[in-house]
């Protein structure tokens, strides 16, 4: 079961969420709809986030695999080289430095499309509130002995609407 | 005063405002479109006639091998810095004043990747053999050599090109999602599609700008490496006045420099043509101008840098070239060119009050034109003077170049044109109504 309640001020929303999470709502139970991003302070509903580290393993494994790469091919397809070696420290740098550039940009946003959900299979029962401007939607998942309480606490912060959706 | 300060308007009236074109297109509009159209078929015949009769159609010749092409490539990656660095920069110092800026910019980056990317494959003469630049082996042992700069160049542009489009996708996925429910049903199916079902929750906002800004880093490094791969083309030669250290910052100044240029010249077009006067005003055409100008005097130190050295070490083969640019073939295309990027951009720049929406356009068309000419005054004289003097020789393009040339022009109007009726090309979402102007 679903409740969905608009704000339209955003610390009476941030009070909601922090009475939510005090009467045993976890933030993974919540999401916040809105047109534009809502800054919440921090501590309200923090979302951990694996991106920065993904985008530099994306790079070190890209960057990695190109520098074997070009070692592997330098030496498999010798050029003459009038005396030089025949690994170019100079060429493979750069196209390595390109590739390591390119693991990340790819590792960001494959991890972006992950992290957001827009990647993931959705259940399509899970009700998506239609968001008007200026509004800010709280979306709470809540089971039924939670129901009752969690409406209360919407209500006294300041909901404008409250809607309860039942899940198919 | 209130209203001409788009953060104090309401949020309704920004998506009203920003939406709009998208709908209506008038007759002015549909005109430049053909018309550019009609220039682009113009610059693919020409590429037709190249591909069918060989490059002998082209003015280049022994001992100029790069001409037009290399000075269009070299040109059109160098706008393209517009957009992407200059958007990092912007998005990085979290300056407020960007925000209307920012999308203009990201695509004026993909498009001119786009459009620069082609000459390589153009030059190629057997342009059907462009695979052949992939590194891959093959029966006939053409595996490239990696040494070389031109290898690099693939290599950067790629990474640059996938950065840049992705950097411009992802703050495009909120408003596209707005514009899921569009009323053309062609529209709404591409809008539902891009949008990849956002639903704008405070998961997907949140990584949206972890992205944003992690990009914004990323593609900080990839623009900086590009323009100075593609400057190492020359450097890498020991040619008289390519092989300079200072090559790498040089382009790369260059390119900021006429990527400012061309963004200027773009929103004032827009602004006028989309009637965005709320949106772009006066503070962002000024605070634009001054940073033309700081790119103006910091080209004029790199370009005065460069040939003072030259000058003072007075070596017979590179004082060809010298002479060659300041008083010989070259020099009125020298001299418009010191006009065009120093003289115009300091005096109408750099006197406050002459400081308008209208100087900032004229300085930035001069500046382009500038830039083009110090791309051709690079490249040809060192090639039509090479160290050995017996083997000099003049360049002249032909008119398969010029229309080649003039086709990438009118494409780029095209594609913009054509990008701002299918997206909104001010950031719907990052205009938030608040209290007071942040910056």
């Amino acid at each position: 079961m679903y409740l969905i309640a608009d704000f339209r001020e955003q610390p009476k929303l941030e009070a909601a969420i922090l009475a939510l999470k005090a009467a045993g709502i976890t933030a993974d139970d919540m999401d916040v709809f809105s047109e534009e991003p809502v800054e919440l302070r921090r501590g309200i509903l923090d979302r951990p986030s694996r991106m920065s580290l993904v985008s530099v393993l994306g790079a070190i494994a890209t960057g990695g695999l190109a520098t074997v790469g070009l070692y592997a091919a330098q030496q498999s397809y010798r050029l003459v080289t009038g005396g030089m070696p025949i690994f170019s420290f100079w060429g493979t740098g750069v196209i390595s430095y390109e590739a390591t550039m390119l693991g990340a940009v790819l590792a960001t946003f494959g991890w972006f499309l992950w992290e957001s959900g827009l990647l993931r299979k959705r259940d399509k029962n899970i009700p998506v509130p239609t968001v008007l401007p200026g509004v800010m939607c709280l979306r709470v998942r809540c089971f039924d002995p939670h129901v009752t309480r969690a409406r209360q606490i919407l209500d006294s912060a300041g909901a404008t609407d409250i809607a309860r959706k039942e899940v198919a | 005063m209130a209203a001409s300060v788009p953060e104090l308007l309401p949020y309704a009236k920004i998506r009203e405002d920003l939406f709009r074109p998208l709908s209506s297109g008038s007759s002015r509009y549909w005109i430049t479109v053909f018309a550019a159209l009609a220039v682009v078929v113009l610059g693919m015949a020409a590429w037709g006639i190249q591909v069918r009769d060989g490059m002998g159609v082209t003015g280049l010749n022994r001992p100029v091998f790069w001409g037009f092409y290399i000075v269009d490539f070299v040109f059109w990656i160098g706008i393209s810095h517009a957009g992407t660095l200059i958007s990092a920069i912007l998005r990085l110092t979290d300056a407020a004043w960007r925000k209307p800026v920012t999308r203009a910019a990201e695509a004026i980056t993909v498009f001119c990747l786009m459009i620069g990317g082609m000459f390589p494959i153009i030059h190629l003469g057997r342009s059907w053999l462009f695979f052949w630049l992939i590194p891959y082996p093959n029966p006939r042992m053409l595996w490239p050599n990696f040494r070389s700069p031109l290898l690099w160049d693939l290599v950067a542009i790629l990474t640059y090109v996938t950065g840049s489009v992705i950097y411009l996708y992802l703050p495009l996925i909120p408003d596209m999602a707005q514009l899921a429910e569009h009323n053309v049903p062609w529209r709404r199916k591409l809008y539902r599609i891009l949008s990849l079902g956002w639903t704008g929750s405070d998961r997907e906002w949140h990584a949206l700008e972890r992205a944003m800004k992690l990009m914004a880093c990323i593609i900080l490094a990839v623009a900086v490496s590009v323009h100075t791969v593609v400057s190492w083309d020359f450097a890498m030669s020991i040619a008289p006045m390519w092989h300079s250290t200072i090559f790498g910052p040089y382009f790369v100044s260059g390119a900021i420099f006429s990527g400012i240029a061309a963004l200027l010249l773009v929103l004032g077009i827009l602004r006028r043509a989309l009637g965005l006067e709320l949106y772009l005003t006066k503070h962002h055409f000024d605070n634009l101008s001054k940073l033309l100008l700081l790119m103006s005097l910091l080209w004029f130190y790199f370009t005065f840098a460069e040939y003072q050295t030259v000058w003072y070490g007075n070596e017979p083969s590179e004082m060809a070239v010298f002479a060659g640019r300041i008083r010989g073939l070259y020099a009125p295309y020298f001299w418009i060119m010191v006009v065009c990027n120093f003289v115009v951009p300091f005096v109408l720049l750099g006197i406050r009050k002459l400081r308008t929406i209208s100087t900032a356009m004229i300085s930035s068309v001069c500046v382009i034109i500038g830039m083009w000419l110090e791309r051709y005054i690079i490249v040809v004289p060192t090639l039509g003077n090479p160290r050995m003097n017996t083997a000099s020789g003049v360049y002249t393009a032909t008119w398969i170049e010029f229309a080649i040339t003039a086709a990438t022009f009118a494409g780029m109007i095209v594609l913009y044109l054509l990008f701002s009726k299918l997206f909104p090309i001010i950031a719907v979402w990052e205009f938030k109504p608040h209290a007071v102007e942040e910056d």
